[in-house]
């Protein structure tokens, strides 16, 4: 399974969802012995699997080292549960998410764990993506990364957290609920030009009028390299009038499913802020005024998320 | 070293599931550990299979080949199979079933792929470290098992996702640690049970006695230093030459060799029932039911592929139920598979019943064989005036002069008559061709005689206890005189030395002694302080073998009644206190218990208030102080610590952490569970400071050459 918006819930689904509620542990609280499960591994099922086979050895060969080597074996199990669960007792998971996500790609989950003893080899998963961590001095962090098919507000996964160290015999895990959601820009595709018909005049500026002082979100593209290359400082060229006619990216001006138009719809945005025109947004139900810089194409990219397109029927030209 | 501390994980290779070389390497010395175990018992090939199957997986991994193909790992497993036969003549034996399984082990790293293929690995390794148990249980094997158990462990520990070596040791450490004290609980309370079925046993060579004698065959006990058996005496210890240990009595005589008759073939050829030759039982059925057992004493038998047990003259009760035979010697119910203990009551003397076989039977001797002896035996019978006292005494007298020789590597005799040939051609001989020539001139003229197989002696260790080796096997003989068998040893007629001072005492023939042990350390016994050594360790072994590998059935009931008793001892102790005593005790008990809990944790955080933060950081300063970095008149200690940041390396960072952890505690309103964790991190910083801080070059006594980086 992978990242999906929240769709009708089954009667399976509420079940899974109920179950969930009762075994997870809320994420950013140090995880308690309630929440902390215990199952042998595979391997862990062979090695109890091999204990009586080596005391049925000893008896039979009257051999006391046999029978030695056997309860050893068998305390090293019972040693090795207690030492799994206390290697994941009390982490206290915390999430950092991605700047920015667009669907087809992946999100970099950063994961934080903190725990006041060192831990090892923690295992953070959620479905489709795992990743591994140690905690020394407090702290360890992770990257999980997960693969997001699909735009629009995506709600994170339970995340497992879980642990085979030290000998692989016992898995000590919990699940970590939580209900952060991530904002997922639509696929960029760049389009031959014929998918879209641009409303608007183009990137004509006004006359030059000067330079001032750099501040940052100024438009990359103005600015005075030349005059860095010579002063040292950073400035940008301003000019005298903004732009006379904006752009405008329009969803009806595109062909296409919709998914498609908000991709083709996001590629655009991406190359204009990158080549810092001035832009607007027109969505059905939503326009956005033109604008420019980071703080504008941040605005741009969440409308094409968030965007509830029309039905199929309602977009017949 | 550096390999293994690569930052990135140096288990499996880039691509997350083979293994890579780093855990390889582990895998085959975890191999080389466990073949070492078994190397003294296999054939030696297999080592050379070990080293050709790593350096396959090396040259596979070093030139990235593909994994070894279906046909390769066919022939290298259908190749070792075609080698064991080979080696030990089919695979009837436990000793190819070992082979076998020691093989696959080694062959199995050629399919090792990942993480899953090498914890079977080391699976199967702890599976062939307990099979090495059947070879040996001594102290050395275990120790030597209990490093190559370490090292699986710390395999698996790498396996889980260790960082370093030094971190998958630490975490071996603390496993084994914490398990092994569960590990001697467990190895103490847990049932004893006879063998549940039979399995395949070791081939044991029949090295010990044998129940038949034929003077003029090799003595071959003599050449061996293997042990038979140990001793520990409770109570009074026999003198040396009281040490007569009866194993068989070979009453049965073809001419040539003395043989024993088991019960069932008495049984057989007397017509009697079985019952009046053998009992099975903890008690003897023969002689007086009181009969006096000054002896008390502690077998620690050695495993033989005979059911034979010694003991010293006629046993009379056992602690395990054992076959008493008529004879007056002792039998097991089966062969010994492991070293185990044997608690015996027995006379010390030879048994005063009479043999159920009867006088005839111990008169019986072939007709035809060996004249010269008869003849003679009648003469000797003559002229003592048919008085058989003075007719053993003369025969006994005969052999102690000249020219009878004693020797431990006499001529060989392979003629018919062979008592006519060693009394009347070679003369030379040693107890068994003695006894034999005496028990067939007292059966010659109707004495009832039989020759009895066994030990003499023992080496006295400092600690009391004996060890009886093969080279003190004896023979002597038995007649029965006045209602009682009697000793009659000529041996001890003829070398009185080999009866006091044992078998190494005897200058004739010393060639053949130990002949067949060329580095045994006995031959260093006069040497004073490597026998000691020896002496040291053998009772070290001896401690090891007594307590725990012959920790069987009857010694764990014997400990836990032991335990049981001394509990009801303080139970009944405590009682005897009464009531009111008991509740007030109990309830001072309870008390203390909940003050403790309670008030500790409050005392710890008082005396932690007492010497706060500010305590700390000024003995730290002392510190620092003492190792020439004191504080400048009128600074803060934080700024104290700053200013030494920059110098001070590596605990620079923990440095500036200290002053910002203790100005943030002195002067920023914290929650009380922030202030605590910010304490803990200062308390922390500070032994990080202590740890870390390099020694200022010339300061400190032999400073000078190392600098700042060296001490880091």
């Amino acid at each position: 399974m992978t990242l999906a918006r929240s769709a009708p819930v089954s009667w399976r689904e509420r079940l899974r969802r109920h179950w969930q509620g009762r075994l997870s542990s809320p994420l950013g609280e140090p995880l308690p012995q309630k929440r902390l499960f215990l199952l042998p591994t595979r391997f862990g099922l062979g090695w109890a699997a091999l204990i009586p086979v080596l005391v049925l050895f000893g008896i039979n060969y009257q051999n006391s080292l046999a029978h030695a080597l056997a309860f050893w074996l068998f305390a090293l199990g019972v040693v090795v549960i207690l030492r799994a669960w206390r290697n994941l007792l009390g982490v206290r998971l915390a999430l950092r998410l991605p700047a920015e996500v667009f669907a087809g790609g992946e999100a970099r989950l950063g994961i934080v764990a903190s725990a006041r003893r060192p831990r090892t080899a923690l295992r953070v998963s959620a479905e489709g993506g795992a990743a591994w961590l140690d905690v020394r001095a407090g702290h360890g962090e992770t990257e999980l990364a997960l693969p997001v098919p699909r735009r629009g507000v995506v709600r994170l996964p339970v995340l497992r957290l879980e642990t085979r160290w030290p000998l692989g015999l016992v898995r000590a895990m919990s699940w970590q609920d939580h209900d952060t959601e991530l904002l997922v820009w639509p696929r960029p595709l760049v389009e031959e030009t014929s998918a879209h018909r641009p409303g608007g005049q183009g990137l004509d500026t006004g006359d030059f009028a000067g330079l001032r002082r750099f501040v940052p979100g100024d438009n990359p593209t103005r600015l005075a390299w030349k005059q860095w290359s010579r002063t040292g400082t950073l400035a940008t060229k301003d000019f005298e009038a903004p732009p006379r006619e904006s752009l405008w990216l329009d969803y009806q001006a595109c062909r296409g499913a919709p998914e498609r138009r908000l991709s083709i719809l996001c590629g655009r945005v991406l190359a204009h802020h990158r080549a810092g025109d001035r832009y607007g947004l027109r969505l059905p139900g939503q326009v956005l005024a033109p604008g420019e810089g980071e703080a504008h194409r941040r605005a741009a990219l969440d409308a094409l998320a968030r965007c509830q397109p029309p039905g199929l029927a309602e977009l017949a030209p | 070293m550096s390999r293994l501390r690569r930052p990135a994980s140096p288990v499996l290779l880039a691509d997350g599931h083979r293994l890579g070389g780093v855990m390889l390497r582990q895998l085959f010395l975890g191999q080389c550990l466990v073949l070492a175990l078994h190397l003294a018992w296999v054939p030696g090939w297999l080592a050379a299979m070990a080293v050709a199957v790593a350096g396959y997986r090396y040259l596979q991994l070093r030139r990235d080949l593909p994994r070894a193909g279906l046909v390769l790992r066919l022939v290298a497993v259908v190749g070792l199979v075609l080698a064991l036969w080979v080696h030990y003549d089919g695979f009837g034996g436990m000793g190819s079933l070992i082979g076998l399984l020691l093989g696959i082990y080694l062959l199995k790293l050629l399919e090792t792929q990942n993480r899953r293929d090498a914890r079977v690995v080391v699976m199967i390794g702890l599976v062939t470290v307990t099979v090495a148990f059947l070879h040996d249980q001594g102290m050395l094997m275990a120790l030597a098992a209990l490093v190559t158990v370490a090292w699986l462990l710390q395999s698996l520990v790498w396996l889980s996702g260790a960082r370093d070596a030094r971190h998958a040791w630490r975490e071996t450490a603390w496993l084994l640690g914490l398990s092994a004290p569960l590990m001697a609980v467990l190895f103490l309370v847990f049932p004893r049970m006879e063998p549940l079925w039979s399995m395949p046993q070791m081939g044991r060579a029949a090295t010990g006695l044998s129940d038949q004698i034929a003077p003029g065959d090799i003595a071959e006990l003599s050449r061996s230093d293997a042990r038979a058996f140990r001793v520990a005496f409770e109570g009074t210890v026999p003198p040396p030459v009281e040490r007569y240990w009866r194993v068989y009595t070979l009453s049965h005589f073809d001419g040539v060799r003395w043989t024993r008759a088991t019960p069932s073939q008495l049984a057989a050829t007397l017509g009697l029932p079985l019952s009046r030759f053998v009992h099975e039982g903890r008690r003897t059925a023969w002689g007086a039911t009181d009969g006096e057992a000054p002896y008390t004493l502690e077998l620690l038998l050695e495993p033989d592929s005979r059911p034979w047990r010694p003991s010293l003259g006629a046993p009379r009760s056992v602690d395990s139920p054992q076959r008493f035979l008529a004879d007056g010697t002792l039998e097991g119910r089966e062969p010994l598979r492991a070293r185990s203990l044997l608690r015996l009551a027995s006379s010390g003397a030879p048994p005063a019943h009479a043999d159920p076989a009867g006088a005839v039977w111990h008169t019986l001797l072939p007709a035809d064989t060996n004249p010269r002896t008869r003849a003679l035996a009648k003469r000797l019978w003559r002229e003592s005036g048919a008085d058989p006292e003075r007719y053993l005494r003369s025969v006994l007298a005969r052999f102690g002069e000249a020219p009878y020789r004693y020797t431990l590597s006499p001529p060989r005799l392979t003629g018919r008559d062979r008592v006519d040939d060693f009394l009347f051609a070679t003369r030379a001989g040693y107890c068994s061709h003695y006894a034999s020539a005496m028990a067939v001139m007292a059966r010659t003229v109707g004495i009832p005689a039989r020759v009895v197989a066994g030990f003499q002696g023992g080496e006295r260790h400092p600690d009391g206890h004996l060890t009886v080796r093969d080279y003190d096997a004896h023979a002597w003989v038995e007649v029965w005189r006045e209602g009682a068998w009697r000793r009659l040893d000529p041996t001890a007629a003829i070398a009185p030395e080999r009866i006091e001072q044992g078998a190494g005492a005897v200058r004739e023939g010393r060639e053949a002694f130990l002949a067949d042990a060329p580095l045994s350390p006995l031959r260093l016994r006069e040497i004073g302080w490597a026998n000691q050594l020896r002496l040291e360790w053998e009772r070290l072994e001896y401690r090891w073998q007594r307590g725990v590998i012959g920790y069987h059935r009857e010694a764990r009931d014997r400990l836990l009644a032991g335990l049981l008793a001394t509990l009801e001892a303080w139970l009944t102790a405590l009682l005897a206190l009464g009531a009111w005593t008991l509740a007030l005790g109990g309830g001072l008990v309870l008390g203390g218990a909940l003050l403790a809990t309670l008030g500790l944790r409050r005392l710890y955080r008082w005396a932690l208030g007492q010497r706060g933060d500010a305590w700390r950081l000024q003995r730290l300063q002392a510190w620092l102080a003492r190792r020439g970095r004191p504080a400048l008149p009128g600074e803060s200690p934080a700024a104290h610590l700053r200013r030494l940041a920059p110098e001070a390396g590596v605990a620079g960072p923990a440095l500036l952490a200290a002053a910002e952890a203790f100005e943030r505690l002195v002067y920023a309103p914290l929650a009380a569970s922030e202030r605590r964790r910010l304490r803990r991190r200062l308390r922390r910083r500070l032994r990080e400071v202590r740890r870390g801080l390099p020694r200022r070059a010339g300061s400190g006594p032999g400073a000078g050459a190392t600098g700042p980086e060296m001490a880091s």
